[in-house]
């Protein structure tokens, strides 16, 4: 124990301290900090768990690293590195994910307090359902550039993770992607797919052809655009075979690749005139005559990553990565797949030079290789100070915890400079839990609009059960009836996979009985069926069921508020769930860590301390909303 | 920095550093690559503090220590171990900070400061910044007028207990960058210039055809329909609520109709309708930017001048003449709706005209330099930057310490506005912390430093506390529970506390020396307890 610190903690908490088993959970940027702290401030028995290995770009503020650690384990290496400073700390280190089923309740109730360092809102809802279950405090935290936040949940008493939804994470519907980009985002989401299509895992939901389906087109103007292709053969015939072998086949050849993303199938977009009434139509082109002139772009930064190319000079980058991609790939072996890191160079010149290609071709702005780095990765700036501070107030509320002045423990929120009221930092007081949360609250229910008829078993168990509801391996019963509909026993429910909801009778205000037993959790799902969704959404999620009456009225009765409704149910509130993600998930969380703060914080910086006073919400959601934060200081 | 990105290292830092280049860029990482930092007392906050500074890759440091390692130093610095008890703090910590990061070197002085201030002063002369930590008060204040004469930038840390304390001693500091949250886009609707209005008459919304109506820029729309209000209104730009939406009106009635006679959907019209709250702000000078036009460093220019207060000078001629009393025009657009051949056209109107207002404040510059007889350059970026940002400068002078310490000080008798209440606020803890410091003088101890004399310190402390108040004039009570609070701390230093610090510190450090972001003026307070901070200027 460190001797300084006697005077200062009480004689009972220093018991607390050396006698508390603590988790903490991540052991990335705010992790290597935290170990350090708790280790320092006495505590001997600590367990840490990361998924994740050492990246270069960790290394500027992840301290527990060095350079010669890069590809190994972040849990291993964080916990060898704080040994050799400080070699009579215990702690043991998990190079896992905290979401395996190896790490259940009970493992959870070994502790006396549970850390959250991590990156991702799955692992933040899990280990938060977790905590519930196991019944452990849980201090949960974040940063995002100079922004950071730390909160304490605790069964019953605080709100939970959940209580309130997180802002939805910008998604877009397919046929944008594939069919009528209109922002740089848009193509870059689709350089990303092709990367998948050419290198990765076959995902059907990442295609990167043209898009028939359409609903802006009729479906007469799909069939003429069906019919010109079976005669013309533009897609080059890759009907029935997968773009990747088809690759494989012309051995990644550039130009021919290059065709037929940027040409044929270009023409082919064409070809479905419908889209291009009201649009600028693409322009095809061709690899032997390419621009290269950058135009409207200043050209000041003498550096590769944040210079303009010109459509030829990212042909030549496209050419050069998709040759060095091929070698990566082939050195996978014959089942390989190439997995997209925006650290990688050869995968990031990839997708920087498609997406320009893509975007030069449907008049959209080109971007520089850095910009699109952060588009495509979802980057979050990261610094060692924030992480340190964050780091530093997590111990400073676990004490309050392990001192039994729950009562006193606070959300903190980092500001990015000291507000109007000259306050850097802004201290709120936990809110009570939401009773009509559908994860802490004793009934737990929630409504989903879905159309049974297009929704299959399979797309109801990975995107809204677990993606939309965070279930890690749910067990699904149709209440009333008794039909298992899904099991999470390897094997047992999987001729049900590709059924329709609908084929099993699930229709309107039909309940689901969702129990997910590694969580402890049991959910009814209340079915509510659409034929058409707004935005061709695949499901939303309603949290109360009021608010859902509200939304039904205010659809029904009067059309042309429709837009007014949507806007005020975007509003983060107790009472609104929205989706987070749907079908097409841009957004890798990895990079994160992090939140977003909903727009409600410049009210709540008038009106710190009180219960209502702050609604920032950590979420794993486009840094940009940071802006919205918006104090100025002096 | 190394960032041609041809060599490998030069990749690898730009890898490295991604994720911070992102919030200050490359020229702010060239200032801290180019930075020399002195750390004076290598205790946890400041290791801490230092090591925050180390990963994101200053040029160098410096540790100024005379202290050996003890064994309380061991339980609450990670950068110490018990082997190194006895030897030199400031070259053991040295060796460890130094693993941290290979591109930045560390050097150590094993002497205390006193000694260093009273032998060799001009020591101190190398560094960007000094950050001092565990200094007493005697000390602090030499310190703090010797960097003051050199114009060096000292922030001062202290970890007391659960109180966090820091003063930032700067002169001047100038910042161009200052990252404003939500800066108004600099359109210049209310007041365009020639080649917006010349390029905007070329374009005729009538005889468009249906695609270029529903893709013209809505900065175009909107300034058509706003010449159409200005006809009707002699002249004058929409101001009140009722007025914007009388023009909001106009520009919806532009929305084309097809043949059903329904109205067409056309999103640059709908932005245009959006942008008449934000976009019509009166383009002026702001009070902030206008002080500096009139501070004495920019009227009086001389041979010594720092190139920002010319740049401002220039600023100020520019606007007083060819500005027509605004500033430059920043140049950029936002992104909207539109076809890329007619955005980026606009976007060039936009261009040239900044441009072509960066090249008058550039000869202006150029002429200056030559009338003060000031040797040196100032590069056409630095202007070009200078310029892009001239509406969000700023500028920090802080009070010395001496200013602070002078006991008619009008500062200190404002005290009594955040001590002299029930619930009196953290700026209280400023004055135990000094009271805690005369303490120290005069016994040559902290206060409940020995655990059995913590009865007969509270009395001690309160009696430097009361005189502290009489000096300084202020009439009212300080509650016993905070004196006994701050002789239970003993001076202890918890790691928790100095990583807070650690994290904050090094973040004001950065600030100054990569001149972007608005560092605090001039003291800062923390309180653990209550999770809660202070700014005040003292």
């Amino acid at each position: 124990m460190a001797a300084s610190m006697k005077s200062v903690l009480a004689e009972n908490v220093r018991e607390k301290v050396s006698s508390s088993k603590i988790l903490v959970v991540g052991a990335g940027g705010i992790g290597c900090e935290l170990l350090k702290n708790l280790v320092l401030t006495g505590f001997v028995d600590i367990e840490t768990i990361d998924l994740d290995t050492i990246d270069v770009s960790n290394l500027n503020r992840q301290f527990l690293f060095r350079k010669e650690h890069v590809g190994k384990s972040k849990a291993q290496v964080a916990k060898e590195s704080a040994l050799r400073f400080n070699p009579d700390a215990k702690i043991i280190a998990y190079h896992d994910s905290v979401m395996s089923t190896d790490y259940g309740i009970e493992f959870f109730q070994k502790f006396d307090v549970v850390m959250n360092a991590l990156d991702n809102r799955a692992a933040r809802n899990h280990v938060n359902r977790m905590c519930l279950a196991a019944d452990r405090p849980l201090i949960e935290s974040g940063t995002a550039g100079y922004l950071g936040q730390v909160t304490v949940i605790k069964k019953g008493v605080t709100e939970c993770y959940e209580c309130i939804p997180k802002p939805r994470q910008k998604t877009f519907p397919g046929c944008t992607i594939r069919n009528t980009p209109s922002e740089p985002i848009h193509c870059v989401v689709w350089a990303k797919h092709l990367f998948n299509q050419l290198f990765g895992e076959e995902d059907p939901d990442q295609d990167v052809s043209p898009d028939t389906a359409d609903p802006e087109l009729t479906a007469e103007a799909g069939q003429t655009a069906l019919e010109s292709e079976a005669k013309e053969n533009v897609t080059g015939g890759i009907e029935r075979k997968s773009t990747k072998s088809w690759a494989q086949d012309i051995d990644y050849n550039p130009e021919k690749l290059f065709h037929k993303m940027f040409r044929d199938d270009i023409k082919y977009l064409l070809s479905m005139s419908a889209l291009w009434k009201k649009r600028r139509p693409p322009i095809p082109l061709d690899w032997n005559d390419l621009p290269n002139t950058v135009d409207g772009v200043e050209v000041q930064d003498t550096i590769r990553d944040q210079t303009q190319w010109s459509i030829q000079q990212c042909a030549d980058v496209f050419a050069k990565s998709l040759n060095n991609l091929k070698q990566d790939l082939a050195k996978q072996g014959d089942d390989g797949m190439l997995v997209w890191d925006k650290d990688d160079d050869a995968a990031m010149d990839f997708v920087a030079s498609a997406a320009n290609i893509r975007a030069h071709i449907f008049g959209i702005a080109v971007k520089t290789r850095f910009d699109i780095k952060s588009m495509a990765g979802n980057i979050i700036p990261a610094i060692a100070t924030t992480n340190a501070i964050i780091a530093g107030l997590i111990v400073m509320e676990g004490l309050k915890i392990l001192s039994g002045n729950l009562e006193q423990c606070k959300a903190v929120y980092l500001n990015r400079q000291p507000n109007p009221r000259k306050k850097l930092l802004v201290p709120c007081a936990l809110d009570k839990p939401n009773p009509k949360c559908y994860v802490c609250a004793p009934k737990h229910e929630v409504n989903v609009i879905i159309n049974t008829k297009k929704m299959t078993v399979k797309q109801l168990e990975e995107k809204v059960l677990k993606v939309g509801l965070g279930m890690v391996a749910p067990d699904v019963i149709i209440d009333g009836r008794g039909t298992i509909l899904i099991s999470s026993e390897e094997g047992e429910t999987e001729e049900n996979n590709d059924k329709l909801l609908s084929d099993f009778g699930i229709q309107n205000m039909t309940i689901l009985q969702c129990d997910d037993f590694l969580q402890n959790y049991n959910l009814n799902v209340i079915v509510v069926h659409r034929d058409k969704l707004e935005d061709d959404q695949e499901y939303v999620i309603v949290g109360d069921v009021s608010e859902l009456q509200a939304k039904i009225e205010a659809e029904t009765n009067d059309k042309t508020t429709e837009e007014n409704t949507n806007g005020a149910s975007n509003e983060p509130g107790p009472s609104n769930i929205e989706i987070e993600e749907d079908d097409l998930m841009i957004i890798d969380n990895e990079e994160i860590e992090q939140i977003t703060y909903s727009k409600k914080r410049k009210i709540d910086d008038d009106i710190e301390g009180t219960p209502t006073a702050k609604k920032m919400r950590l979420s794993s959601d486009n840094v940009k909303n940071d802006d919205d934060d918006a104090v100025i200081i002096e | 920095m190394a960032a041609i990105g041809k060599s490998k290292a030069g990749l690898d830092k730009n890898n490295k550093y991604d994720r911070q280049l992102r919030l200050w860029g490359d020229h702010g990482q060239t200032a801290l690559e180019t930075s020399r930092v002195c750390l004076i007392n290598a205790s946890a906050t400041g290791t801490e503090i230092l090591k925050n500074l180390i990963l994101p890759g200053i040029g160098s440091f410096t540790v100024v220590d005379g202290h050996k390692v003890q064994g309380e130093d061991v339980g609450n610095n990670f950068f110490l171990t018990k082997d190194s008890i006895g030897q030199s703090r400031a070259k053991f910590a040295t060796e460890y900070l130094s693993e941290l990061n290979e591109d930045v070197s560390g050097d150590f002085m094993e002497e205390h400061p006193e000694s260093l201030l009273e032998s060799n002063s001009d020591f101190f002369s190398q560094f960007t910044i000094v950050v001092a930590t565990n200094l007493c008060e005697r000390t602090l204040l030499k310190l703090g007028k010797c960097l003051w004469e050199k114009n060096i930038p000292l922030l001062i840390c202290r970890c007391y207990g659960f109180i966090g304390y820091m003063r930032l001693v700067v002169r001047e500091h100038r910042v161009i960058e200052s990252h404003p949250d939500n800066a108004h886009e600099d359109l210049r609707l209310d007041r365009p210039f020639k080649g917006l209005v010349q390029y905007i008459d070329s374009i005729d919304l009538n005889t468009m055809n249906k695609k270029d109506h529903s893709h013209t820029p809505w900065l175009i729309v909107l300034y058509k329909y706003l010449q159409e209000w200005k006809e009707k209104h002699a002249g004058e730009l929409p101001k009140v609520y009722r007025e914007k939406n009388q023009l909001k009106d106009i520009i919806r009635e532009g929305i084309r109709r097809n043949e059903e006679g329904v109205l067409e959907d056309e999103e640059n019209f709908d932005e245009a309708i959006k942008a008449v709250n934000t976009a019509l702000n009166p383009t002026k000078i702001s009070s902030q930017i206008q002080e500096l036009f009139n501070d004495d460093e920019c009227t009086n220019l001389h041979s010594e001048s720092s190139n920002f207060w010319i740049l401002v000078r220039a600023l100020k001629e520019f606007v007083e003449n060819e500005g027509n009393g605004a500033l430059p025009l920043r140049g950029t657009i936002p992104d909207m709706t539109a076809d890329s051949e007619r955005y980026i056209q606009l976007q060039n109107v936009y261009h040239e005209q900044a441009d072509s207002d960066i090249s008058i404040i550039s000869n202006k510059v150029h002429d200056l330099l030559v009338n003060i007889g000031r040797g040196g350059n100032i590069t056409d970026q630095e202007i070009k930057t200078f310029c892009k940002n001239a509406a969000f400068l700023r500028l920090v002078r802080c009070r010395s310490l001496e200013q602070e310490y002078s006991e008619d000080s009008d500062k200190l008798k404002d005290l009594s506005h955040h001590i002299d209440d029930e619930e009196p606020d953290d700026v209280i803890f400023y004055v135990l912390l000094r009271a805690i410091d005369s303490f120290y003088d005069k016994y040559n101890c902290f206060p409940g430093w020995y655990t059995d004399q913590v009865e007969s310190d509270v009395i001690k402390l309160k009696t430097c506390l009361s005189k502290l108040m009489h000096d300084w004039g202020l009439n009212c009570m300080i509650k016993d529970d905070y004196i006994h609070e701050m002789c239970r701390y003993g001076a202890s230093e918890l790691h928790t506390m100095s990583a807070f610090i650690g994290g904050a510190a090094a973040q004001e450090v950065i600030k100054i020396i990569t001149h972007q972001f608005i560092p605090f003026n001039n003291t800062y307070i923390y309180n653990a307890m209550k999770q809660t901070s202070v700014t005040i200027e003292l």
